[in-house]
């Protein structure tokens, strides 16, 4: 039977609102009433909302199982989203109608664009976000989601199936078994679990398992996970400890306010909720040698250092600042939690001393002077994340001093592009689990998995998001073909492309795919991503056109500063470029071609971006070219690097291939010890394999690289 | 008429890709002939109104305003135009997408023919330049040119050229073939003078074939023999890498890759994490002190590469040594003409004299040096001082009798005693105290074949063996890298924008990883997490 456990209410409600039957009920004799759903997404963190309402945007009936459901949303770390890198990120997801974005314009306390002066290709949006706020709306829109239903429930194995013949895979996922032992079946299966296999919390000395107090973890599904033979790595992680805000004194710090406009993450938005002058401030202070003091003569009493678990190369804690740069001074931000909150995140404070260490370090520091830590409540402390009934890690816990946390993750070479894994079919992975941290890396991935379950009940080919295309294409690239071995996290300089990848034309990269491969995008805000791209080309077309000699430039716009001594006439476009020259000026001195692209400010904004950049993208463009080129060359699924013998490759290379089974050429050229010798055999094999194939069809088809290509450069801007 | 007026974006668009496609096809009479029909028609687009109904009239007044035979052209490219944008729009490559690749196809080292082959739009284009001649040959057929540098209109070889037009080329592309005599010296030339043609560039190890797949060209026995072919092609790029690397310039190149690849994460770090995480004053004046000093270094040393590849030649091989030793008289002998004048007076050579000559397989520059003495007029002396400073920068140093060995041991040195025909038969030998030397009688010509065989043996340690792998081609794709990291790098100083000037030295890089190797994103990140205190 269905069992719901506490949210009944809700679901129905999302029931009769969209006036969906109560799940088809499978025909199955052995199971009669055993409801079926199209795919399910197994978690309600930032991974799983995105999944579970991608899934269903894209027109699959989905079922999202989470352990409560008034944590869905949860904002388990930082009161943050976005930045550097990440802010890319959210962008992306939002073009491809995700959530992350929206909810954000709506619970945001604190906006404030990074890297202002560094170049637009670079612009980190951010925002503190009020962590009940965001909750509150993003429950509101994932209950409001048209075939979404929402249950309780942890999940304690899955239900496996042969495989289908025509993939490769050594069973396929069919549904999931429930702690109460019920049943649910489901084409496809998703699974954002976070930290959620053998978490430790950490604190000082104290070692507990991320599991409710007293209950004996259930391990079911991790279990499921290790028997079918997938490889785990370990990682930690840390989270500071809460402030309370009266114990503060902030009249001594450096105060940071937020911009004025707010920009907003969404490109449907055109504004936030708040107005600039009622948005919160952050705080900023610095570490001092009292605090290194602190921190280095009690390393005895912190295991979480000592141990050997490979925490990230860069410095996530206190302690790790302190050994790997001693003697400086470190920032430390004080954020707010939310409007109406009394807590303070303190941003660079992560520590796992013991708890009344934590309070002593903490009032060294400048304006913290009486700052009191909340304590921990017992009870509260282990809560879990409890997706899986098991070992699942929370941070979700407000009233928590500041911890380690260690747990296992899935190495993330085992999951296709399209995320779902190698070794069983229809089972995706997402998230945390796949060894990423921050809500906009899971959000990402959770938006792709998402589309993918519901392509593939329908039987289309996978939505893969290519590294030339967006941050969401290098962060699945990076992870599935050269793995991770600390906390991944997106930065821009991982973008080989970062000019042509920017905030700004997020829309134009994905909002039009989205649409047309996956299905997952809205048709108010396809038409609109439609005419900007239109809107777009059509400016930069003028622009090139008009052409002057530099001197009349000089007489039309005084105070650009072109020279003159130059005969050649100079394109609009060009003198764009110049720093002090914008649309506006532009449309002032050509006001006929150009007056109407200042009506939209976007518009106008976008085509300054556009032409800031233009000369290098014209270049950059080629390069790309090259490596979708590559990319569009599949190699085939089922090919088995360790017995093949028509392909000449050494050993190394063959193990290297089949642990990470990329799926085209491009991608085997980026894993290491794959030379390019190889990548010639390989390119032999996939054209023998296709003259086969083609052979056997007896039909005359045309190269399917070559078509393959073409359709790459249909996508293309 | 007025409904039926395409949007003026459109019109615009066409127009772009019009100029573009014109300016693409350089020296033909249809081109010039075309290119001021539509210089024209943009001029009266042009007006400063910039109306649309101008541009609208364009076309319908050119009829009106040139011959007939103009407007035949112009309607001939207009359809091309017109081709070219349909082709676009339905998806499928443009022709001419890509860099143009060039690369000695035929075997390496000494042979009778070399064959130099190029692949890409701006073969045509390339193979005009080289031949100085304002039509391409008939496709597919050879004909004889005359190759001359582009930049010094010095000649360079009479060879066998054909014309491969795409896509009924070898790799599907536009392709030219230099069937050229095969001397290191000519081969040099000629890919040096291909790479300072625009557009051009080395081709990397297997490229053709990638491209030849790519557009469909190979059959599966083709691959079959290619796959082997790339294999022992990336090997021998591989050693021929790693004997240049641990050369001088092999040194040169890891350490300005390192100090590009710190600068990059510098720089990097600062756009990552400038904001949130504290990182010291300083860092990006710290990158840009560091990339101007490369800038500097790059630049000198390529100013010094130009020098060498002037010459055309391998190796420089100086005679020096006291007055009248015979210097001038091994010289001649050695380059078999008279290059020097030869007298009994000590003292004749006052100036260094330079004469190419193929010195067992191998091209070297032998120079003639004044004598080493003091105390002579001020002519002779800055001889003597000239002299002193080729020996600085050479490679190989022949030196005749009573010679003082250099000081740095880096050069190689041959001591050569002269008027070996004056020591008597039964009397006694030269000292005993002398290093390891050869004797010689430049009037007999005695000695003339060990010297030979020293010279061979010399030159192979120090050009590579030329049956192995050319150094001359590892030495174009060097310039060419070496050239694209300083280009970048200008941009680094120009751009405002940090992301810009990150780019510029992202391709700097990139130019340098490959001569060295290395190169990817997880260095950067290492240099940031290792200089930095970044995290959350």
């Amino acid at each position: 039977m269905f069992y719901f456990r506490g949210c009944g209410r809700w679901v129905a409600a999302s029931f009769i609102k969209q006036q969906f039957p109560l799940a088809r009920l499978s025909s199955d004799s052995a199971a009669p009433r055993t409801p079926h759903f199209d795919v399910i997404v197994i978690g309600g963190g930032h991974a799983g909302t995105e999944a579970a309402t991608a899934a269903a945007r894209c027109g699959s009936r989905t079922l999202l199982l989470t352990h409560r459901v008034d944590t869905i949303g949860q904002m388990s770390c930082n009161p943050s989203f976005g930045g550097i890198g990440k802010g890319h990120l959210m962008r992306e997801v939002d073009a491809l109608d995700g959530l992350c974005s929206r909810i954000c314009d709506q619970s945001g306390v604190h906006y404030k664009v990074l890297n202002r002066r560094k170049g637009p290709a670079v612009w980190g949006l951010r925002a503190q976000i009020d962590r009940k706020l965001y909750k509150q709306n993003m429950q509101k829109e994932i209950l409001n989601t048209p075939l979404l239903t929402v249950q309780e429930g942890a999940v304690e194995d899955l239900i496996l199936t042969e495989p289908e013949p025509e993939h490769t895979g050594k069973c396929r996922v069919s549904g999931v078994v429930l702690v109460d032992g019920s049943t649910v079946y489901a084409e496809s299966v998703i699974l954002t679990t976070g930290t959620f296999l053998r978490g430790m919390i950490v604190i000082g000395l104290e070692m507990h398992p991320a599991g409710r107090l007293g209950d004996h973890p259930s391990i079911g599904l991790a279990q499921t996970l290790e028997k079918l033979g997938f490889v785990v790595g370990r990682l930690k992680t840390g989270t500071p400890p809460r402030i309370a805000k009266d114990s503060i004194n902030f009249s001594i710090l450096n105060k940071q306010t937020p911009d004025n406009p707010s920009v907003p993450f969404s490109f449907t938005n055109e504004t936030v909720w708040i107005k600039p002058e009622d948005q919160l401030p952050c705080y900023l202070t610095h570490t001092n040698p009292r605090v290194d003091e602190i921190v280095l003569k009690n390393l005895h009493l912190n295991s979480h250092v000592k141990e050997t678990t490979r925490g990230p190369r860069y410095c996530p804690s206190i302690e790790s600042k302190v050994l790997r740069f001693p003697n400086r001074l470190h920032q430390v931000w004080l954020e707010p939690e939310g409007m109406d909150s009394d807590l303070i995140y303190p941003q660079g404070l992560s520590v796992t001393l013991p708890a009344e260490l934590q309070e002593k370090m903490i009032t060294c520091i400048r304006g913290l002077e009486k700052a009191k830590v909340i304590q921990p409540d017992r009870v509260l402390l282990l809560l879990p994340r409890m997706e899986c009934n098991g070992a699942i890690l929370a941070h979700h816990n407000l009233s928590l001093p500041g911890y380690g946390v260690q747990y296992d993750y899935l190495d993330p070479r085992q999951i296709t592009p399209s995320l779902e894994t190698h070794l069983v079919q229809r089972l995706f992975f997402a998230g945390q689990i796949n060894g990423t941290t921050g809500y906009e890396e899971a959000a990402a991935q959770g938006v792709i998995a998402g589309i993918n379950a519901s392509l593939r009940v329908s039987r289309k080919p996978p939505f893969v998001v290519s590294r030339t295309e967006g941050y969401i294409g290098v962060l699945i690239d990076d992870l599935t073909t050269l793995g991770t071995s600390e906390p991944y996290r997106m930065f821009t300089s991982r973008v080989e492309f970062r000019l042509s990848l920017r905030p700004d034309n997020a829309d134009i990269r994905l909002t039009l795919r989205g649409y047309k491969d996956a299905g997952c995008v809205s048709q108010q805000r396809y038409e609109r991503a439609c005419w900007m791209k239109s809107s777009l080309e059509e400016g930069i077309s003028v622009l090139k056109f008009i052409e002057f000699s530099s001197s009349k430039w000089k007489n039309l716009i005084p105070e650009v500063s072109i020279s003159t001594s130059r005969s050649l006439p100079v394109r609009a476009l060009d003198v764009l470029k110049y720093e002090e020259v914008d649309m506006d000026s532009l449309a002032k001195a050509v006001p006929e071609p150009l007056k109407k692209y200042t009506k939209c400010r976007e518009l106008a904004e976008r085509l300054k971006i556009e032409a800031t950049y233009e000369s290098v993208l014209f270049h950059q463009l080629q390069e790309i070219k090259g490596v979708q080129q590559d990319e569009a060359l599949q190699l085939p699924k089922d090919i088995d690097y360790l017995t093949i013998r028509d392909v000449s490759l050494s050993h190394e290379a063959r193990e290297k291939l089949h642990f990470s089974r990329p799926q085209t050429i491009g991608a085997a050229s980026r894993i290491p010890g794959v030379t390019p010798a190889a990548i010639i055999n390989l390119l032999r094999f996939v054209k023998t394999t296709q003259q086969r194939q083609a052979a056997m069809n007896e039909s005359p088809k045309t190269d399917q690289c070559l078509r393959d290509a073409d359709r790459l450069q249909e996508r293309q801007l | 008429m007025r409904d039926s007026k395409p949007p003026l974006a459109v019109i615009c668009t066409a127009l772009c890709q019009a100029r573009s496609v014109l300016s693409s096809i350089p020296y033909s009479y249809c081109q010039s002939r075309c290119a001021r029909t539509l210089k024209i028609r943009s001029h009266v687009a042009r007006g400063t109104t910039f109306r649309y109904t101008h541009l609208h009239r364009a076309p319908a007044s050119l009829s009106t305003l040139h011959q007939p035979m103009e407007a035949k052209i112009f309607r001939r490219w207009a359809g091309r135009i017109l081709r070219l944008c349909t082709r676009r729009s339905s998806g499928a490559p443009a022709p001419g997408s890509g860099a143009t690749i060039f690369a000695l196809s035929s075997g390496q080292g000494r042979c009778g023919i070399a064959v130099i082959r190029t692949s890409g739009p701006s073969s045509g284009h390339a193979l005009r330049i080289l031949s100085a001649a304002r039509d391409l040959p008939p496709a597919r057929h050879a004909s004889l040119r005359l190759l001359s540098d582009p930049r010094s209109g010095e000649p360079l070889d009479r060879a066998l050229v054909l014309w491969f037009p795409g896509p009924r080329s070898f790799t599907g592309e536009d392709c030219v073939e230099f069937h050229v005599h095969g001397g290191p010296a000519v081969v040099s030339g000629v890919l040096q003078a291909l790479g300072s043609v625009p557009g051009l560039r080395p081709a990397e190890a297997g490229e053709f074939t990638r491209r030849a797949f790519a557009n469909g060209k190979l059959n599966l026995t083709e691959v079959e023999g290619l796959a082997d072919l790339i294999h022992a092609e990336t090997e021998a790029q591989r050693r021929q890498a790693l004997r240049q690397l641990d050369g001088e310039l092999g040194h040169l190149c890891c350490g300005w890759a390192e100090t590009l690849t710190k600068a990059l994460a510098h720089v990097e770090a600062y756009i990552d994490f400038g904001e949130d995480d504290n990182l010291e004053e300083g860092v990006l004046e710290q990158a840009d002190i560091e990339v101007r000093a490369l800038e500097v270094a790059l630049g000198a040393h390529l100013r010094d590469a130009r020098r060498g590849q002037r010459l055309r030649s391998g190796a420089h091989v100086v005679v020096t040594g006291p007055p009248n030793a015979g210097k001038s008289s091994l010289v001649n002998l050695l380059s078999r003409k008279p290059v020097s004048i030869v007298s009994p007076e000590p003292g004749t050579t006052r100036d260094v004299l330079e004469t190419p000559v193929d010195l067992a397989g191998f091209p070297v520059l032998l120079s003639d040096t004044a004598g080493l003495r003091e105390g002579v007029g001020p002519v002779e002396q800055e001889g003597v001082r000239r002299a002193r400073e080729s020996c600085n920068f050479l490679a190989t140093v022949v030196a005749s009798v009573g010679a003082q060995s250099p000081s740095d041991s880096s050069q190689r040195l041959l001591l050569v005693l002269n008027k070996s025909d004056l020591l008597s038969p039964k009397g006694p030998g030269p000292r005993r105290d002398l290093p390891p030397h050869l004797l010689l009688s430049c009037l007999t010509g005695e000695g003339l074949d060990g010297l030979l065989e020293a010279l061979r043996k010399e030159l192979a340690a120090v050009c590579g063996d030329p049956s192995t792998g050319s150094p001359l081609l590892t030495r174009a794709r060097h310039q060419h890298h070496l050239q694209g990291c300083l280009d970048a790098l200008g941009h680094y100083k120009q751009s405002k924008d940090l992301a810009l000037a990150a780019e510029a030295l992202r391709v700097a890089r990139g130019h340098l990883t490959q001569l060295t190797g290395g190169g990817g994103t997880e260095e950067i990140l290492d240099i940031i997490f290792r200089d930095f205190c970044v995290g959350k």
